[in-house]
């Protein structure tokens, strides 16, 4: 771009455009480039996406899963001499420990002294906090 | 404000740790497990506690066959978040577990003002979908780390065992047999957990969209 000629190809390039043969640079930035041996891509050369075979479904293999899963769950709960209300009950056993952690702990705060619960506000917002900051992290997962 | 993080993050995570081992450990603590003084009555237990885990277990597999059959692309990404960053995943999980358990006392504690019970259920179904979620998407990495397809030839080569049905099946099966083993098996589905809530809420349930929206002041 340093001649006058090369301003009034870019003004105007289909009336001058004997220009590019005469300027190298002109003809590096917009010739045809038809010189440039073309690569070949080899796609089975390149890694594996996650997403290819991801939408391939196994049922077979689901299946057998599933009932291999069941049929243990099954012969282990005659076993045991267990029903399936009795599962279900020692199952949510520890949904029920953790609700009385919480609640006791809430009845605990309740009665402490003003400093504690003070401090409990503060762990309160610096987790919240720090929750947030981590959040704003942006994932990494397919650009990894 | 970076200053403040390289702090805070660090004491956060102890605490959060802490907080963590505190709700996974065991009520009672276990009994010493000696296989030539066992009653009957301790066999018995064993067996009704391995009968609950199994029975979990197949329902574990179904919730992760209809997850992954209802938003597959998302579990795959979640899934490629905990393998790509670990470690941001588990801290992440950590912090989240504390900020729920916190929450949820926080909560407790508003009961007598009403607003307290409606709170602390949206709370409750959010971490109990948050830990879904995660579950299957940490289903799908151990599927995918022990069975997952690394070229071409192989994926061509394989008739069953690739796609992401297949990959959450082997992960939930694989990670449910490890729960059955007695001390390690908890802990390691706990971690198991810890590393699900990081990776859901990483990912924002797989969708890759930021949680908070960048304020920009208008240019002049």
């Amino acid at each position: 771009m340093k001649t006058e000629s090369c301003l009034r190809y870019l003004e105007d390039p289909e009336a001058n455009a004997g220009h590019l043969a005469d300027c190298a640079e002109c003809r590096a930035l917009f010739g045809e480039h038809d010189d440039v041996p073309a690569k070949p891509l080899a796609l089975d050369a390149l890694p594996l996406a996650p997403w290819e075979g991801a939408s391939h479904r196994a049922w077979p293999l689901v299946i057998s899963g599933i009932v291999v899963a069941l049929i243990s769950a099954a012969v282990l709960c005659v076993v045991a001499g267990m029903t399936p209300l009795q599962v279900v009950e020692r199952a949510f056993k520890s949904v029920q420990s953790m609700r009385a952690f919480v609640f006791t702990s809430a009845d605990a705060l309740r009665e402490a002294s003003r400093g504690a619960q003070i401090a409990f506000a503060a762990a309160f917002i610096v987790v919240n906090g720090v929750l947030v900051a981590l959040l704003r992290r942006s994932p990494r997962g397919i650009d990894a | 404000m970076r200053r403040m993080l390289r702090l805070f993050v660090p004491l956060t995570i102890a605490g959060a740790t802490l907080v963590t081992g505190m709700i996974a450990s065991p009520a009672e603590p276990a009994a010493k497990f000696d296989l030539r003084s066992i009653t009957l009555q301790q066999a018995a237990s064993m067996v009704q506690q391995t009968a609950v885990s199994v029975s979990l277990l197949a329902v574990w597999i179904l919730a992760a066959v209809a997850l992954t059959l209802m938003s597959g692309r998302e579990v795959r990404a979640s899934s490629t978040e905990v393998r790509a960053s670990a470690l941001h995943c588990f801290t992440l999980g950590l912090v989240a577990v504390t900020s729920f358990v916190l929450t949820a006392i926080v909560f407790s504690y508003l009961i007598p003002f009403f607003v307290g019970v409606p709170l602390l259920f949206a709370l409750a179904v959010f971490a109990v979908i948050t830990k879904i979620y995660g579950m299957v998407a940490v289903f799908h990495a151990a599927g995918s780390i022990i069975a997952g397809v690394r070229s071409r030839e192989q994926l061509a080569s394989r008739k069953w065992l690739r796609g992401d049905l297949a990959m959450t099946v082997i992960g939930a099966l694989l990670l449910g047999g490890i729960r059955l083993i007695p001390v390690v098996g908890p802990i390691v589905w706990g971690l198991a957990s810890v590393f699900g809530i990081g990776t859901a809420l990483a990912t924002k349930f797989g969708r890759r969209e930021p949680w908070f929206l960048a304020w920009r002041p208008q240019e002049a």
